[in-house]
């Protein structure tokens, strides 16, 4: 029983179309086959093209130099900051929340605002593996025209902002958080929950309802490499360590 | 299989030998990671295909053309483009639903406004954008991408 309301609590939606398809099997038994026939060519198609997204999102993390990218990033590399950022958000993964710790971190870094903004909507709207679903269930004229109308929108976007939001505008990191007495830190809400901190660290970090948490504040010296190879491996970049 | 879904399996497949051979831990460690990503969203898929199903039986393409088949009605694409800023399903899981939406008969172009806002407007995360690059970049960004959705949805609908 306990596992059913578990599944229900992590699995809303599922759980109410589920709802929705069993009353219809009792009340109109043809309309249900019918919606499950529906259903079938979109289940078929996304199925064949999973297993190659995930794969090509896996390769890209692995191979990928992003943190060479991230040096191209400074406030005077101009035209091609503007490029690396493009780049960077186009080899990312994960939703757009996942982008704000690490875009602040490249603003204070010496990133410019127009570049920030290049690199936010790109990790939005044209990374790889989803410019691949959009190609096979919408077409690949469709997929190419939005890519370069988007493309083309967002360095305007960068453009834009620049010229009315400055560098002063942006809030500074909140000096409280020095006072922390915690060593450890993990701002959970950016977290997309791929559970690799726990995996490297299993000591030290725990996914609860899909995030990463802190479990642990005694930071032993032969840990130190793991934690450190946890911070450094999160796609978000929103673990710190104080020492 | 269509050739360009087998075309896209064959350069996976070839750069995840090459992969394997460079560095195999490596490899597989970034596969966990995405596998983990990804397994959160696997209930939402799930859903939004069987959803599919449901739209397509109980609103027959009549209704589905009449009400977003035109291409000029820019008061359906607004209400399309406000949708995609408050859904808050991943952006990836929202393909196939506008596929068969389009299959249906719907016109592209609200389409294209609902997945471009979808994306790239975010009311819910707001609060967690406000407190990183404060109130008036936040604003202008999601602003600018509102206007620049309609305007990428209607050039669609131009030369498509």
């Amino acid at each position: 029983m306990k596992k059913i309301t578990q599944f229900i609590k992590k699995n809303k939606f599922l759980t109410l179309i589920l709802l929705i398809y069993i009353i219809l099997f009792i009340l109109m038994p043809n309309k249900a086959i019918t919606s499950l026939k529906n259903s079938f060519y979109y289940v078929k198609e996304m199925l064949m093209i999973m297993p190659v997204i995930l794969l090509l999102t896996a390769l890209i993390t692995a191979w990928v130099p992003k943190k060479a990218i991230e040096k191209n990033l400074g406030s005077n590399s101009g035209f091609k900051g503007s490029i690396f950022s493009f780049l960077l958000g186009s080899f990312s993964a994960g939703p757009i929340y996942a982008a704000f710790p690490v875009c602040k971190t490249l603003f204070e870094k010496g990133a410019s605002i127009s570049n920030i903004v290049i690199l936010l909507s790109t990790w939005a709207v044209v990374k790889i593996p989803m410019l691949l679903t959009e190609f096979k269930f919408l077409g690949p004229k469709f997929m190419i025209a939005r890519w370069i109308l988007t493309t083309i929108s967002i360095f305007i976007m960068g453009y834009i902002t620049s010229k009315l939001v400055k560098p002063k505008d942006l809030p500074l990191n909140d000096p409280q958080e020095n006072y922390l007495v915690e060593p450890l830190r993990i701002s959970s809400e950016y977290c997309i929950g791929c559970g690799i901190c726990s995996e490297i660290a299993p000591k030290y970090f725990k996914m609860e309802n899909k995030k990463a948490t802190v479990i642990n504040q005694n930071i032993y010296q032969k840990d130190l490499k793991a934690i450190c190879k946890a911070i450094e491996k999160c796609p978000s970049q929103i673990i710190q360590l104080h020492k | 299989m269509d050739i360009f879904t087998l075309f896209f399996w064959i350069i996976a497949f070839i750069w995840f030998v090459i992969s394997i051979m460079k560095d195999k831990k490596k490899t597989f460690d970034a596969i966990k990671m995405s596998s983990g990503t990804m397994k959160h969203i696997v209930g939402e898929i799930i859903a939004i295909l069987f959803l599919i199903g449901l739209i397509l039986t109980f609103l027959p393409p009549e209704i589905i053309k009449q009400y977003a088949g035109q291409s000029n009605s820019i008061i359906t694409t607004i209400i399309f483009a406000i949708v995609g800023c408050i859904t808050l399903i991943p952006a990836f899981v929202a393909f196939p639903l506008a596929g068969s939406l389009v299959d249906a008969g719907a016109s592209i172009v609200p389409i294209v406004a609902f997945l471009t806002t979808l994306t790239m407007v975010g009311i819910v995360t707001f609060p967690l954008e406000k407190k990183e690059f404060g109130t008036k970049f936040t604003i202008i960004r999601n602003s600018l991408s509102f206007i620049f959705a309609i305007t990428i949805a209607l050039i669609m609908g131009v030369i498509l």
